[in-house]
């Protein structure tokens, strides 16, 4: 095989081909593993598109011929979420994240470039070869790695728009395969604990690379270290992150290791067992010092205190109870998570004998829903408490889908015994015996390690019957979301569990009274249930000693865009804005500078930089048009244009609309279109008058929260960045991000190196040697090759209409 | 029981109820698209939209149950111009184009497309008590007209206009025939039924023409001159029914007229035209008059034997479809007729 090309010929799709004789027995085998009821259609659809790749009519006809699914409901369900696929697609999918980080950082050029490289046309999804299929989606939840494209299971982080043809060659010659080799992790006896993250972000930042690494250097010195896989450890922009535990206890800590670091870290510390391994090492050592000079930048050269700076000032204001222990707990270890006082507030729940005292401490503590409206969580879980019946179920909502949000995932991934447990206190509170965990299901990790944990606790008697020797009895199972943002929102959420389309209805009925199966259902949000047991713990003052006057304790936030550091922070409510950005986030990068914080998705709204002094409450936010939402956070400096952040979150919202009411489905289209015509020089100052208007009759007349709140970034654009629509208007943007208002110019710095040239993908920069170069505008798409690879930054983006 | 205001009126109300049904009990009317008395709710177009004063929020009135202490506002100006709002985007993507060109253009207003359609049937009586109906001069006016109506023909652009002037003639000239009309054809008619949503004359997309061109679905030969019935309706068979079947009969155009909508606004772009025609039962369904209320699927049982209306797809994008197990001839004609029943506008018909 010519590994240079892209387009394999041998690799040729075989799905194509997928026969009438083989669906039929596929579904056959699925439905016996699911179950035939109308509610298993989603589990039926997602096990029967993994083995098929695709679903095809023959398969949905023959789903509806052995199970209690109907014709309708199973077009309809199949259609609604974007998960599902008709048509058969690529070998591989090429999933390029189009989340808010990724956004400000060109997601769009990147998709752009993998489809020319790709030879994919605008309205095709699928390369003619077959070989890939291109997706674009919402958020893959790596955002500090932003911009990120995953090939099947294989994430790649901050990527180029000029890099596509190398990612996809590297693709192809590593054969797509990811190392998994965390199991083999030993835990013998050892001198020193080696902890490596795993989170979803350290394994995109390679991660596993370094794990393997780790397991060959050791066993190839057969050194007697602990190898120790631990969750997220928070700083995701800087993975894959080492730490080194010596025997005496002394932390060393190392970020952005490389495979080749790992060696030379590794022997600084720790000394090889036997003799003639030890002289080896000598050797290799002394070698080094001779053939290499890349030492001198080693990072074991740079003293210890400067090394770990970084990370010093990034976990200085946070306050870690939800994220406790964070990059020291291994995520799959139950006993691990027992050592450490796990399990121990359930405990002292059942101890009590009271579910009402449980949620009186609850409702003390003040904790308040962490899904974004800030419900008091105490509250709901009296109103579940005291209806009758005696089946009740529990939801978590780990229904993460807003773009540039991903502490659901990462609590998930990292602390699943914790999240358990909250359920299961909740559970003892409220009377229910009954928990489903609703987990995205493009996240494959954490529904892997819900998974791994809910067994564990089933083996060691924290779930199941009789629990802990009481009479409490408690059962959970997972159920992965199918690919739509609206079923964050709880009552959409229960009618998809129920296996119909996920479109929300109006409350009341609350689900707290009518929920899942007509039963009351207590719809939680992960982080919610995390900080259950800490609370339980500690008690509920210790809890609200932390915190504003009217939102108590801390607050996850996932930090990401164009600060110098980001990644998953948790910190107590009420810190400021700035304190987050400038103290956590280290500020914006040189030269630029810090023009507003997007708060809460396509929820939340701008907060310009004059207001960054705002504190961090619910409340507080609210006033500002903004919103807590699930906490993403996501950082815009001066090249990042307002009214290009309103379209994109529009376009989110509007494709996310279940399409239910008149004013999210259609309300939400003209107010797309006007913001793309701004965005086009075509809109006048009349249109920026209808958008806000409509902006008040979308937020009043939706059914939903998606409905009610997918104005605000609008809202709070037009409220304090008035002048930038009104620019846009007449034909300028301001920070030279909309593509139409903008035209590449080649300035007299350039040298004539031909860089451009060979880089512009269209052919619209002439090879001319030495000579000043030239873009012809009409074939230029503008897709920044050339401004990336001047190594004389001659290439400037100019005004179009000046 | 408790009480709740309505328009500043004392209202008994009982727990469970709805706000729209307590305020038709005292008497205020509110208008609604999507509800139907007997049919679950869906809460869809948002035109029964009341305000709460007492919560300060906007509820549909359809689905939102009373709650003491409730101070609704069911006709103020906010409330009158939000419904307005939900009314004008729902006609933003609604295709809006309620009477047919050759109409739009007739000094006389005669309908032109309700005359081809019945003579296309055969139904040659019916065609006569609807010239009779329609005269209202001592005789006809296509005699001293010069066919403005031919000129706006759409079929023009394919080959050429349908002979409407002399099809008119004609039965203007056999009135009598076969005993001539039992009985005058009871003409409801929007009044000034020109300005409101009017076909857009002159105007037409290559892509629309295809869609329209299934109207004539048994259409081949051609009669210039209309020597008797049979050549009547063969030509009449070419008309492409620019107008809407549900012209005089639908809840949108009514509920535009009321709030004095009289623009189609800006359109929104993207929508599909396609025209859907079962050929055993006659259902037509067109997606561009579809407002998406789910009237027609939630009236019919979704049964695995009998394929009926469901929604597929999501948000902006998602339509009323056959399943995508099944072919839109499969839908059984009861299943049709209940649908054709409920829709409030004319994207469910017959043909």
């Amino acid at each position: 095989m010519n590994k240079k090309t892209v387009n394999t010929r041998e690799e040729t799709c075989s799905c194509q081909s997928t026969g009438t004789d083989k669906i039929i027995p596929v579904v056959e085998e699925v439905v016996a593993l699911t179950g035939k009821g109308k509610d298993r259609v989603i589990p039926i659809l997602q096990e029967v598109q993994k083995r098929l790749s695709y679903i095809p009519s023959e398969a949905l006809r023959h789903i509806c011929k052995i199970t209690d699914i109907t014709p309708g409901q199973i077009s309809g369900v199949s259609t609604f979420y974007s998960q599902f696929h008709h048509l058969p697609t690529g070998k591989h999918i090429i999933k390029v994240c189009s989340g808010t980080a990724c956004h400000v950082k060109g997601s769009q050029l990147i998709s752009d470039s993998f489809r020319r490289v790709l030879n994919i046309g605008d309205r095709k999804n699928t390369s003619p070869d077959n070989l890939f299929s291109i997706e674009e989606v919402a958020c893959l939840g790596c955002c500090t790695l932003a911009p990120v494209v995953q090939i099947d299971d294989k994430t790649y982080g901050h990527v180029k728009p000029t890099q596509a043809g190398d990612i996809l060659k590297d693709f192809l010659v590593s054969g797509g395969k990811v190392s998994r080799s965390e199991d083999k992790a030993s835990l013998a006896g050892h001198d020193a604990e080696v902890r490596i993250g795993l989170g979803s972000c350290c394994i995109a930042g390679g991660s596993r690379n370094i794990l393997s690494r780790l397991i060959e250097i050791t066993d190839s010195f057969d050194l007697r270290i602990k190898i120790k896989p631990v969750g997220c450890v928070g700083v995701c922009n800087q993975t894959p992150l080492l730490e080194i535990v010596a025997g005496n206890g002394e932390h060393s800590r190392y970020t952005n290791v490389t495979q080749d670091q790992v060696e030379e870290i590794l022997l600084r510390h720790i000394g090889p067992e036997s003799l003639t391994k030890k002289i080896r090492y000598r050797i290799n050592d002394l070698a080094d010092t001779f053939v290499t000079d890349h030492l001198l930048e080693s990072p074991v050269n740079i003293p210890a205190d400067e090394r770990e700076k970084y990370l010093n000032n990034f976990t200085r204001k946070q306050v870690r109870l939800a994220t406790m222990h964070c990059g020291i707990l291994t995520p799959d270890s139950v006993e691990e998570y027992l050592m450490l006082g796990g399990f121990d507030a359930l405990k002292k729940t059942i101890q009590s004998g009271d579910p009402g005292q449980i949620t009186d401490i609850i409702i003390k503590s003040d904790l308040r829903g962490r899904g974004g409206a800030g419900f008091p969580t105490g509250e709901k879980w009296r109103i579940v408490a005291n209806e009758p019946g005696k089946l009740k179920y529990i939801v978590c909502n780990g229904d993460e889908g807003d773009p540039g949000a991903f502490m659901d995932r990462m609590l998930l991934e990292s602390f699943p015994y914790r999240i358990i447990e909250g359920m299961l206190i909740a559970a003892y509170a409220t009377g229910a015996s009954e928990g489903i965990f609703y987990i995205r299901a493009e996240y494959p990790l954490a529904v892997e390690r819900i998974g791994n944990a809910l067994k564990h606790c089933y083996e060691k008697g924290f779930l199941g019957e009789n629990i802990l020797g009481s009479e409490f009895s408690f059962r959970a199972e997972i159920f992965e979301g199918a690919g739509a943002f609206v079923c964050g929102e709880e009552t959409a959420l229960i009618t998809s569990l129920e296996g119909r389309r996920g479109t929300p209805h109006l409350r009341p009925p609350f689900p707290a009274v009518r929920g899942y199966r007509n039963r009351p259902t207590l719809v939680n949000n992960v982080e919610t249930l995390a900080v259950v047991p800490w609370i339980i713990n500690m008690g509920a003052e210790a809890f609200s000693r932390t915190g504003s006057e009217k939102s108590k304790g801390t607050k996850v936030f996932a930090l990401a865009g164009k600060t110098a550091r980001g990644g998953l922070i948790e910190v107590p409510m009420g810190i400021t804005v700035r304190e987050i950005i400038e103290d956590i986030g280290e500020g914006v990068a040189e030269g630029r500078k810090f023009k507003a914080v997007q708060i809460g998705g396509p929820s939340g709204g701008c907060i310009p930089a004059s207001m960054a002094d705002t504190p961090v409450d619910y409340e507080e936010l609210n006033r500002m048009g903004a919103m807590m939402g699930s906490g993403g956070l996501v950082v815009l400096d001066n090249t990042d244009c307002m009214v290009d952040v309103a379209k994109y979150f529009l376009s989110f919202t509007h494709k996310q609309s279940c399409g239910k009411c008149t004013f999210c489905r259609v309300g939400t289209k003209h107010m797309l279109d006007i913001l793309t015509r701004l965005s086009e020089g075509k809109a006048d100052m009349k249109e920026i008058d209808e958008l806000e208007s409509l902006c008040h009759y979308v937020k009043n007349g939706s059914l939903c929260g998606l409905g009610k709140t997918a104005p605000n970034p609008v809202i709070t654009g037009l409220k304090y960045f008035r002048k930038e629509y009104e620019a846009h208007a007449s034909g300028i943007c301001p920070a030279k991000k909309c593509r139409e208002l903008i035209r590449y110019v080649i300035t007299d710095k350039c040298t004539g190196c031909t860089k451009c040239s060979q880089e512009c993908p269209v052919g619209a920069i002439g090879f001319r040697p030495y000579e000043k170069h030239e873009i012809n505008q009409e074939l230029c798409t503008k897709c920044d090759n050339c401004r990336i690879v001047c190594p004389e930054n001659a290439v400037e983006i100019m005004d179009n209409n000046v | 029981m408790f009480k709740i205001r309505i328009n500043n009126i004392e209202v008994d109300a009982e727990a469970g109820e709805t706000i729209l049904s307590v305020s038709q009990r005292a008497g205020v009317s509110i208008p609604t698209l999507c509800h139907m008395d007997g049919i679950e709710h869906y809460t869809s177009c948002m035109v029964c939209m009341v305000r709460d004063k007492a919560s300060d929020s906007y509820l549909p009135s359809c689905t939102a149950l009373v709650r003491e202490g409730m101070d609704i506002d069911a006709s103020g100006e906010d409330v009158v111009s939000a419904r307005k709002k939900a009314v004008e985007l729902l006609l933003s993507e609604h295709r809006a184009e309620c009477e047919a060109p050759c109409r739009i253009v007739c000094p006389a207003g005669y309908d032109i497309p309700r005359l081809n359609r019945l003579l296309a049937a055969g139904e040659y009586i019916k065609a006569i008590e609807l010239v009779m109906s329609e005269l209202d001069a001592p005789e006809i006016r296509c005699l001293s007209c010069r066919g403005y109506c031919e000129n706006a023909c759409r079929r023009r652009k394919i080959d050429r206009q349908v002979s409407i002037r002399n099809i008119r003639i004609f039965i203007y000239h056999n009135l009598n025939y076969q005993g001539g009309p039992q009985k005058p054809v009871e003409l409801t008619e929007f009044p000034d039924f020109k300005k409101i949503f009017s076909s857009r004359t002159g105007r037409i997309e290559e892509e629309e023409l295809k869609e329209w061109l299934k109207e004539c679905r048994e259409a081949g030969k051609r009669f210039e001159s209309v020597t008797d019935f049979i050549s009547a309706g063969e030509e009449a068979k070419n008309c492409m029914h620019c107008d809407c079947r549900a012209s005089d009969n639908c809840r949108l155009r009514e509920l535009a007229q009321e709030l004095g909508i009289r623009d189609r606004g800006n359109k929104v772009a993207g929508l599909p035209l396609t025209k859907k025609i079962s050929q055993g039962t006659g259902l037509i369904f067109e997606h561009a008059k579809c407002i998406k209320c789910g009237l027609c699927v939630r009236i019919c049982e979704d049964k695995k034997e009998e394929p009926s209306l469901c929604f597929i797809n999501r948000g902006f994008v998602s339509l009323i479809s056959e399943p995508l197990t099944a072919e839109f001839d499969d839908i059984p004609a009861a299943q049709a007729e209940l649908c054709v029943n409920v829709c409030p506008t004319g994207a469910l018909s017959f043909f």
